[in-house]
């Protein structure tokens, strides 16, 4: 990065804020792009089982191959580790995750420093898309590519199976060409809820899930039958998701609920639905999960405006980490009714 | 930052569990899969999954590795073939596993064995702990099991490592190092020595005692405690389940055996065998089965016991007299002995192979002179085992007890008879004491009878043992009292004198005041050759009984 040549090792605290595998991730992006090599202690020490899991490994390894890093500690359970990337390199890779460890997660870190790296690359990912603990491919191929494309990213993403937890077996191509610098963002003003557009995906179970869940979703919202869908999908294993798609100025806004062995369809769709209304009733363009999304590329951008809903404990430490890689500042500010607005700028 | 040192590829073996594994179609998915789930664990890497199964679960082990693939691409899956039958037969499966185990090239230096033992059979399960208990596979139990009822579906569960090298848990540590503590305790019957030579070897015992079944050589001087550490060695042995729950102890002292009647109170012997053999008789051996056998002055035993004891020792089988049966008898040996061995060996009269079979562990008990700062500890302990006995509680006035210990831990106190001495010494003032109290005149007498007792040196017990030392247990007997205190007490002071005019000298002192004897010497020669002696022979070495 330039105006940053400050090539001392950054010393993170990984039990910071949320204290979990996002410290070290974004850390991870951060240091590839600004090419400044970090030392992370603490990684995850309050959490049940410390230290780096294989999912962490499986981001560290994948951040060392695009850039020919120097890693020591990238050990399971090891609780710190040092990490000296080298220049990123555009090119073809492929990374194989496994289940637990969402192919998404892999992407949050690798994707930011391709994007800036000169040339054309080409990642497949194989593993699990759709994740209850990470956005699945969805989100991030109709809430984040937009507004990225709108920041002058060339980046596409292509699913080609997708891969349910805990079977995983999915796999997507993610084509980018990078070396375009990106441009500020604003996504202020929400404006009315445009079209609405539900989903309800299966695979290897019973079509009827998906169903019930509709049904839920045309009673509680309202929303016209003519735009609820129910899709088969073709996975390794059992797997259902609801998403919910909100179209507005801001841009759009997915809302997913995933199946769970022991709970109703019902009840998944209403957990779901009570997350679209209060994102709707927030009345903001850009939804929490995206909000935490949009800090490293805006700060890459050099700044940035949105308005979001509260943020989160994950954003907040996110938040907290970019000011200490890039110079910018981030501010948070409460603007009551449950709406927030967050600023981007340089320092 | 502190190195992480560089782990160990994890390789895992495992059966396939045709149960708990079983399943083909979309729905295995969402149940708990030991084989699967195993290496979908966050905090569990497994480099290698040797998965080992029957031949007709060969596509149920293909769908698994497929699967195992999916959830961890890091695993590499190596499907085997294994022959059993019946997988509850215990013999099958062992010898199955243990043709598998030893075909196997394990690196244990670059990799970390896991064996998985939730899939298989119970008897599957045995198996996989003997193989690695016996480290004849060098792995670590791994466990696991299902997710709880309120975690997520998906969840892989738990999964768990157990090591058998008990020295790593500090719970069971510890708890061995009270057992131990308690055992040394016990062996010490309770009483709080404080002398460190003895008190290391009560630890080196009870290291012994309750892991080996070889035999245990006790020697030490008379009344140092034999036959009471014995017997503490076998009680202890039965609280830790050492010896069976109906064996016994069994002590006899061989110097008291004679003629017939000694291999018939060893060996026992068949009804008839000889003029009073009205029925049968088993013998202390055989009695002693399961349990544990002390003999004490082994030394004593004449030369076809020991041939007889030394069979039985090795074979655990014997003949009792005149039966044609052999009698098997397994038991602890426990020799007791005052007497050098080694020595006896020497002189013909204790067979080689029988010392080299018993002198495994060797433990010698110091006699009390020789560890006077347990003085105090022993006295409370007579006291209170005579409070116990008596149900009479007996107490020492300040003055007295001083005195007494004083006295018994001063040079003039030999307690020649140790132990022996000591417990009389102290139940005879613990009898007399007026009222419960012992007064200080009460120790003055027992202290001057100790003295009178000591000073006389006419034990009998003693004079024995020094004759028969050099003269053997036959000569011993044909002698007549009046030459055997003669005797004793020659032989005596030429074991205290340099040589043999040294000797004479002491002997004929009175005559060579009155100047009726000039060769004192060779008077002592003549006497000693009357009874088959040379000087040599009493100075063969410097041991004095």
């Amino acid at each position: 990065m330039d105006g940053h040549e400050d090539r001392e090792p950054l010393t993170v605290d990984g039990a910071q804020g949320e204290g979990g595998g996002q410290v070290l991730r974004s850390s991870l992006a951060l240091s590839l792009v600004t090419g400044r090599p970090f030392h992370i202690h603490r990684i995850r020490a309050r959490r049940r089982k410390p230290g780096l899991l294989r999912q962490h490994l499986t981001a560290v390894r994948a951040a060392a191959e695009v850039s020919g890093a120097t890693v020591e500690g990238d050990a399971l359970r090891s609780p710190e580790l040092r990490f000296a990337p080298g220049p990123v390199r555009a090119g073809d890779y492929g990374f194989a995750v496994g289940s637990a460890g969402s192919t998404m997660l892999v992407l949050q870190t690798v994707l930011w420093p391709l994007l800036l790296a000169p040339g054309r690359s080409r990642l497949t990912l194989e593993g699990g898309t759709h994740n209850p603990m990470a956005p699945p491919f969805d989100f991030v191929e109709r809430c984040l590519l937009p507004l990225l494309h709108a920041m002058g990213a060339h980046v596409q993403v292509e699913l080609r199976r997708a891969g349910f937890y805990p079977a995983g077996g999915g796999e997507l191509v993610v084509e980018i060409d990078g070396g375009h610098p990106l441009r500020p963002l604003e996504r202020l003003q929400r404006g009315a809820i445009a079209e609405t557009f539900a989903r309800a995906q299966v695979s290897s179970l019973p079509v009827s899930i998906a169903r019930r869940e509709l049904e839920v979703v045309h009673a509680r919202l309202g929303w016209s039958r003519q735009w609820l869908k129910t899709e088969r999908v073709s996975s390794l294993g059992p797997g259902n998701v609801l998403m919910l798609e909100l179209r507005h100025d801001g841009g759009t806004t997915l809302v997913t609920g995933f199946g769970e062995k022991g709970v109703s369809a019902e009840e998944v769709a209403v957990r779901t639905v009570e997350e679209a209304e209060r994102f709707i009733a927030a009345g903001v363009p850009v939804c929490e999960h995206l909000a935490d999304q949009l800090l490293v590329p805006l700060a890459l951008a050099g700044g940035g405006s949105f308005r979001t809903m509260e943020p989160s404990l994950h954003t907040r430490t996110n938040a907290e980490l970019v000011q200490r890689w890039l110079p910018v500042s981030i501010t948070l500010h409460d603007e009551g009714g449950g709406a927030w607005r967050v600023d981007v700028g340089p320092r | 930052m502190a190195r992480t040192r560089e782990p160990k590829p994890v390789v895992v073996l495992g059966l396939v569990g045709s149960t708990l594994d079983a399943g083909v179609g979309p729905k295995r998915w969402g149940r708990w899969r030991p084989t699967v789930d195993l290496c979908r664990h966050e905090d569990l890497l497994v480099s290698r999954f040797e998965l080992l199964h029957q031949p007709h679960w060969t596509d149920l082990a293909r769908t698994l590795a497929e699967d195992i693939v999916q959830v961890s691409p890091e695993t590499e899956v190596r499907p085997s073939v294994i022959e059993m039958k019946d997988p509850w037969d215990f013999e099958e499966v062992y010898a199955a596993l243990l043709d598998f185990v030893r075909a196997q090239r394990f690196r244990p230096e670059a990799e970390d064995y896991l064996v998985h033992i939730t899939t298989g059979t119970h008897v599957a399960q045995i198996c996989w702990f003997l193989l690695t208990e016996s480290r004849e596979l060098p792995a670590r139990l791994l466990q696991t099991s299902p997710p709880g009822g309120r975690t997520k579906g998906g969840d892989p569960g738990l999964h768990r490592i157990i090591d058998l090298d008990l020295s790593k848990y500090d719970q069971i540590a510890s708890r061995f190092r009270q057992d131990q503590r308690e055992g040394l305790s016990f062996l010490k019957a309770g009483i709080d020595t404080k002398n460190r030579a003895f008190n290391e070897l009560i630890a080196r015992v009870e290291q012994v005692a309750i892991r080996s079944r070889s035999p245990v050589l006790l020697t030490g001087p008379t009344g140092a405690g034999k036959t009471r550490l014995a017997r503490r060695i076998y009680e202890l042995k039965r609280q830790r389940k050492q010896v069976s729950s109906t064996g016994r102890f069994m002590e006899i002292n061989c110097a008291t055996l004679r003629g017939d009647q000694a291999m018939s109170m060893l060996f026992g012997h068949a009804k008839g065998a000889f003029t009073g053999a009205v029925k049968d008789r088993p013998g202390v051996l055989a009695s002693a089965n399961g349990g544990v056998l002390f003999l004490d002055e082994i030394g004593e035993l004449g030369l076809d016991e020991q041939a007889m004891l030394l069979r039985a020792i090795e074979d655990k089988r014997f003949l009792p007299v005149g039966s044609d049966h052999e009698v098997e008898s397994d038991f602890q040996l426990i020799a007791g002995t005052n007497r050098d061995l080694g020595r006896r060996v020497r002189e013909g009269r204790f067979r080689e192979d029988l010392l080299a079979r018993i002198d495994l562990w060797t433990f010698e008990l110091p006699g009390l002179r020789e560890r006077p700062e347990d003085i105090p500890p022993n006295l409370e302990y007579e006291l209170q085992r005579y409070a116990a006995r008596e149900n009479a509680r007996v107490t020492f006035s300040r003055e007295a007890q001083t005195a007494f210990l004083r006295f018994a831990t001063s040079p003039a106190a030999t307690w020649a008879g140790n132990f022996r001495d000591f417990s009389a010494a102290v139940e005879r003032m613990a009898t007399l004491a007026p009222g419960g109290r012992i007064t200080a005149k009460g120790v003055a007498e027992e202290t001057e009878r100790l003295r009178r007792a000591w000073g006389r040196g006419e034990d009998v017990d003693l004079d024995r043992g020094l004759i028969v030392s050099v003269l053997g247990e036959q000569a011993y007997e044909d002698l007549d009292l009046f030459d055997r205190v003669q005797l004793a007490a020659v032989l005596r002071v030429c074991k205290g004198s340099r040589s043999l005019s040294e000797a004479g000298r002491t002997l004929f002192a009175a005559s060579r005041r009155a100047r009726t004897s000039v060769n004192d010497a060779d008077r002592l020669r003549k006497y000693l050759a009357k009874h088959g002696l040379h000087w040599q022979d009493l100075h063969g070495d410097g041991a004095a009984s």
